[in-house]
C-alpha cells in the first residue's frame, strides 16, 4: 500500500521531468506532489511550506537563466533550496572538543566510535564517557575504544569526568565526549548538558539524529541549540528505509548543516554528507546522476570501440557485468534509477547468477573465451564440471552472451548508457523490469 | 502528550461543524425570510431555471411550484460528500505532520465522509456530532485483539518472549520494564542476553537485571544469538521459571542477513509471544518497520518513549498496519514506567478539545 502510495509520487514527477517543457499548471501539480513528499519524509510542515513557497517564486517569477529549461531549472532550484539547508558540501571536524548530543538511542555512543575511527587516520584521537544514566554506557564506550585501540576515559561522575579529560587529553588533537541520551525538555537534563557545555566549552558540539525521527525532530534540534549551541548534524540509520527528512528541521532551526552520515552498525560504516545522494535520497528520485558518473567511468573507451566494430567476446561480456557489479550490489545500482524498483529475492537471484558466471568463465580456454562458438555438449559438460555449476546453467550463460552480443551490435556499442538503454542492458542480464 | 495530533483532529473537527453551521444558518434564513432567500436563490440560480422559466412564465401556479420546488431543495440541504471533500482535502496532508502515515489518514477521511454524508444535523450538536465521527474512525483503527499476557503465561512453562525492533528502539530497557511488571505479579522470569553484537549490550542487561533482582543467561560477544535464548529456556525449564524475556540485537529491517538471524531465533526456540518494540518518535517509516519486522510474525507490540512524544501517530500507522495487540506503552526512564494501553483514555485524551 505505502509502496503503490510513493510509486504514485515517483511517477507523478517522472511525468513532470519527462516533459519536454513545463508550464505553470504542471509546475503547481508538481509542488503538490513535493509537499507530500517533504512530509512523508518528515520534514516540518511550516519548512514544507515555506521552502514550496521559496521554489514557487523563483521558477515562476524570475526568470530562467539562459540555455537552461523550465524542466531542467525546477530541479535544479529544488535541489540548490534543498541544499542550502541541509549543506552544499561536507564541512569538515572544526577543533578539538567534540561533543555528541541527541535523544535517547538515537545511536550517539555507537557514532562516537565511529567518529573517534574516522578521525584516527588524522591525529591523536580520545573517547570521554559522559553517560552515567544508562546502565553499562561507560562500559559500551569503553568497548568500542578497546576495539579500534583509542583512548578513553570513563569514571563515576560526569561533571569530574569532564573537568580530568581536559587535563588528561591536552596535548591530543581530538577529545569526543558521549553524553546521555535525552529528552531536551527534560529540565534536570537540560541542566545538566547545560553545565557540561560551559566545563568543556566544546569547539563542535553535534546532533545526533536517528534517520526515522518524526517531527519531534524540530522542537528537540531547537532545545538542544538553545542549550548548549549545535555546529553540526549527524544522521544515524540511513540504512533503513527512513529517509531522514527531520535533517531539513534540525538544520533549519539550528542553522548548522549536516555533516555525517551513518549507513550501518559497522565501526567504518560512516560517511562524510554528500549532498546529491542525500537529497536524491530523501526525494525519492533515485540517483541517476551519480549511476550515470559511474556508468561512464567504469565503461572504458577502447573496450566501446571494439564492440562498435561487433568484436564482442564472453570476456567482454563478463567484463561489462563486472563493471556493473563494482558499482555496488545490484539493489544499490537499482534503487539509483528513478522508479525503478525490483522484488528482493530477484536481485539476489541475479547477482547469484552473475558469480556462477565468473566460475564458468574461469573454467574455460582461453580459445573458448574468445570464440565462445566453439563451445559444444562435450565443452559444456567440462565447463560445469570444473566450475561446480549445472550444464543448464552453462547453456544460459551462452545464450545470454549471444543476446547480449546481438544486442551490442544493434545499440552500436555502449558509449553514452542512455535510461532506456540501461534498462534493456540489465534486462539482458536477467532482469525484467 | 499528542498536542499536536490533538490540535489537527480539533481543527479538522472545527472546519466540519463550521460548514454544518453554515447549512443551519442558510435554514434558518429561510424559515424567518423566506420571500427574500427564495428571491436570492432564485437569482442565483437564474441561469439554471431560465429555460424552466420560459415555458412556465405566464403561468403562476407552475412558477410557484418550481418556487416550493427550490424552497424545499435548500431546506432540505444536508452535508453532501461535496461539501465534505473541499473540508478533508488537506487532511491527509495535515495529519502527516502529526506523524500518521498517508494511507492511514486517508482512511480516516474517508471514514468521516462516510459517516457524515447525507446526516442532518441539530443545531448545536454539530462538533459533538463530528468529534463522535473521528472517535469512531480512530477507535476503529484502534480496535485491536486483546493479549491476557498473565493468563498465558500461566498456561505455558517456560513462557518465552522475544523482543525484536530497529536500533535504539528501546528494547533492552523495555526488557527489564517487563519483567520487572511481572516479577512483581509474583511470576519468576529470567533474561536472556541475545544482542551479542553491540558493545557493552550484555553489560547493559546484567545491569538492569542487577536492579530488578533477576537472573540472565549470557554467553560471550559473537556468540549465536539463537543459541543463547535456547539456554535461557533449558535453563527456565530446569528451574521450574515462569518467564524467559529475550533480548535480540537492534538491527535495520533492510538489512536482509540481520533479519535472516532473527528468523532463525525464532526456528530455532519457537517463542510463545514475538514483541515488536517500537520508538513512538519514530516519523513515517513506522509504517515501513512494522511491515517489514512483520515478516518475522509479530504477536504484540510495545511502544517507547511516550513521554516524548507529543504526536502519537506512530501508534495510529502501526496499529492500523499489524493490527496486533499492544502488549505495553513506556512512558518514562523508571522501570515502574510501563503500562497497558489504555485506547479509551488515548481517544480521551485526543479528542478532548
Amino acid at each position: 500500500m505505502l509502496e503503490s502510495f510513493s510509486e504514485g509520487l515517483k511517477n507523478a514527477i517522472r511525468k513532470i521531468i519527462g516533459k519536454s517543457s513545463v508550464d505553470e499548471k504542471a509546475v503547481e501539480e508538481f509542488l503538490k506532489e513535493l509537499k507530500v513528499i517533504f512530509l512523508q519524509s518528515d520534514v516540518d510542515v511550516e519548512l514544507t511550506n515555506k521552502f514550496i513557497e521559496t521554489v514557487r517564486k523563483k521558477v515562476l517569477k524570475e526568470k530562467i537563466p539562459e540555455g537552461l529549461t523550465l524542466k531542467e531549472y525546477l530541479i535544479k532550484v529544488v535541489y540548490d533550496e534543498l541544499v542550502s539547508i541541509l549543506g552544499k558540501e561536507a564541512t569538515d571536524i572544526k577543533g578539538k572538543k567534540i561533543m555528541l548530543v541527541g535523544l535517547f538511542g538515537s545511536g550517539k555512543t555507537t557514532t562516537a566510535g565511529k567518529l573517534a575511527y574516522y578521525l584516527k587516520r588524522r591525529g591523536k584521537v580520545a573517547l570521554v564517557g559522559l553517560d552515567y544514566h544508562r546502565p553499562a554506557a561507560p562500559e559500551q564506550l569503553k568497548q568500542i575504544a578497546e576495539k579500534i585501540n583509542v583512548k578513553f576515559l570513563i569514571g563515576k561522575d560526569t561533571f569530574e569526568v569532564a573537568k580530568e579529560s581536559l587535563e588528561k587529553f591536552k596535548d591530543y588533537d581530538y577529545i569526543i565526549y558521549d553524553t546521555a541520551g535525552r529528552d531536551a525538555l527534560d529540565e534536570e537534563l537540560a541542566n545538566e548538558l547545560k553545565k557540561l557545555g560551559e566545563i568543556i566549552k566544546p569547539d563542535e558540539v553535534l546532533l545526533v539524529l536517528p534517520a526515522d525521527i518524526g517531527k519531534i525532530a524540530r522542537k528537540q534540534a531547537e532545545e538542544f541549540n538553545k542549550l548548549v549551541g549545535i555546529t553540526g548534524i549527524i544522521i544515524t540509520k540511513m540504512d533503513s528505509s527512513a529517509k531522514g527528512g527531520a535533517a531539513i528541521a534540525a538544520c533549519s532551526v539550528t542553522g548548522a548543516k549536516v555533516k555525517f552520515i551513518g549507513v550501518g552498525e559497522k565501526i567504518d560504516a560512516f560517511e562524510k554528507y554528500d549532498p546529491k545522494r542525500f537529497v536524491s535520497r530523501m526525494l525519492g528520485l533515485g540517483d541517476l546522476e551519480t549511476l550515470l558518473e559511474k556508468a561512464r567511468e567504469v565503461v572504458k573507451p577502447e573496450k566501446v570501440e571494439k564492440i562498435v566494430e561487433g568484436e564482442f567476446t564472453l570476456e567482454d561480456f563478463i567484463e561489462q557485468i563486472e563493471s556493473i557489479r563494482n558499482m555496488g550490489p545490484l539493489s544499490n545500482i537499482i534503487s539509483m534509477i528513478p522508479g525503478l524498483s525490483l522484488p528482493k529475492d530477484l536481485l539476489k537471484q541475479q547477482e547469484e547468477k552473475m558469480k556462477k558466471w565468473k566460475y564458468m568463465m574461469q573454467s574455460m580456454t582461453p580459445e573458448e573465451r574468445k570464440n565462445p562458438e566453439i563451445i559444444n555438449e562435450s565443452r559444456i559438460r567440462r565447463i560445469a564440471k570444473g566450475s561446480g555449476t549445472r550444464e543448464e546453467e552453462v547453456r544460459e550463460l551462452l545464450d545470454q552472451y549471444f543476446k547480449m552480443k546481438k544486442l551490442m551490435k544493434s545499440m552500436g556499442g555502449i558509449k553514452g548508457l542512455k535510461r532506456g538503454q540501461l534498462e534493456q542492458l540489465m534486462r539482458q542480464f536477467g532482469l525484467r523490469l | 502528550m499528542f498536542d499536536f495530533l490533538k490540535k489537527k483532529l480539533k481543527e479538522v473537527a472545527e472546519k466540519i461543524s463550521g460548514k454544518q453551521k453554515e447549512i443551519e444558518e442558510e435554514k434558518e434564513k429561510i424559515v424567518k425570510e423566506p420571500e427574500i432567500v427564495v428571491k436570492e436563490k432564485i437569482e442565483e440560480k437564474i441561469p439554471e431555471i431560465k429555460e424552466e422559466v420560459k415555458e412556465v412564465r405566464k403561468d403562476k401556479s407552475l412558477f410557484f411550484k418550481l418556487k416550493e420546488k427550490i424552497v424545499k431543495k435548500v431546506l432540505e440541504k444536508k452535508l453532501t460528500r461535496e461539501d465534505l471533500e473541499p473540508l478533508l482535502e488537506n487532511f491527509g496532508v495535515e495529519l502527516l505532520e502529526a506523524d500518521v502515515a498517508f494511507e492511514v489518514s486517508e482512511k480516516i477521511k474517508n471514514d468521516l465522509i462516510k459517516e457524515l454524508e447525507g446526516r442532518e444535523i441539530k443545531k448545536g450538536s454539530e462538533k459533538e456530532v463530528v468529534v463522535e465521527a473521528i472517535r469512531k474512525s480512530l477507535s476503529g483503527i484502534l480496535d485491536l485483539p486483546k493479549i491476557d499476557l498473565e493468563k498465558e503465561i500461566k498456561n505455558k512453562k517456560p513462557y518465552l518472549i522475544v523482543f525484536f525492533g530497529f536500533n535504539g528502539s528501546g528494547k533492552t530497557t523495555t526488557i527489564a520494564k517487563v519483567a520487572n511488571f511481572l516479577a512483581k505479579k509474583g511470576f519468576s522470569c529470567v533474561l536472556a542476553a541475545g544482542d551479542t553484537f553491540r558493545a557493552a549490550s550484555i553489560e547493559q542487561i546484567e545491569e538492569h537485571a542487577k536492579k530488578v533482582s533477576l537472573p540472565v543467561i549470557k554467553q560471550k560477544y559473537g556468540a549465536d544469538p539463537a543459541a543463547v535464548i535456547f539456554d535461557a529456556k533449558k535453563y527456565a525449564e530446569a528451574k521450574k521459571i515462569d518467564v524467559v524475556l529475550a533480548d535480540t540485537a537492534g538491527r535495520s529491517y533492510t538489512n536482509e542477513n540481520l533479519m535472516e538471524e532473527l528468523k532463525k531465533i525464532v526456528r530455532v526456540n519457537k517463542p510463545d509471544l514475538k514483541v515488536l518494540v517500537i520508538d513512538s518518535l519514530t516519523g513515517n517509516d513506522a509504517i515501513n518497520q512494522a511491515k517489514f519486522f512483520n515478516e518475522i510474525g509479530v504477536d504484540a507490540v510495545i511502544f517507547t518513549k511516550l513521554d516524548v512524544n507529543e504526536k502519537g501517530g506512530a501508534i495510529l500507522s502501526v496499529s492500523y498496519l499489524l493490527k496486533k495487540p499492544i502488549l505495553f506503552v513506556c512512558d518514562g526512564q523508571r522501570y515502574e514506567d510501563i503500562k497497558f494501553f489504555d485506547k479509551e483514555e488515548f481517544l480521551n485524551n485526543l479528542l478532548s478539545f
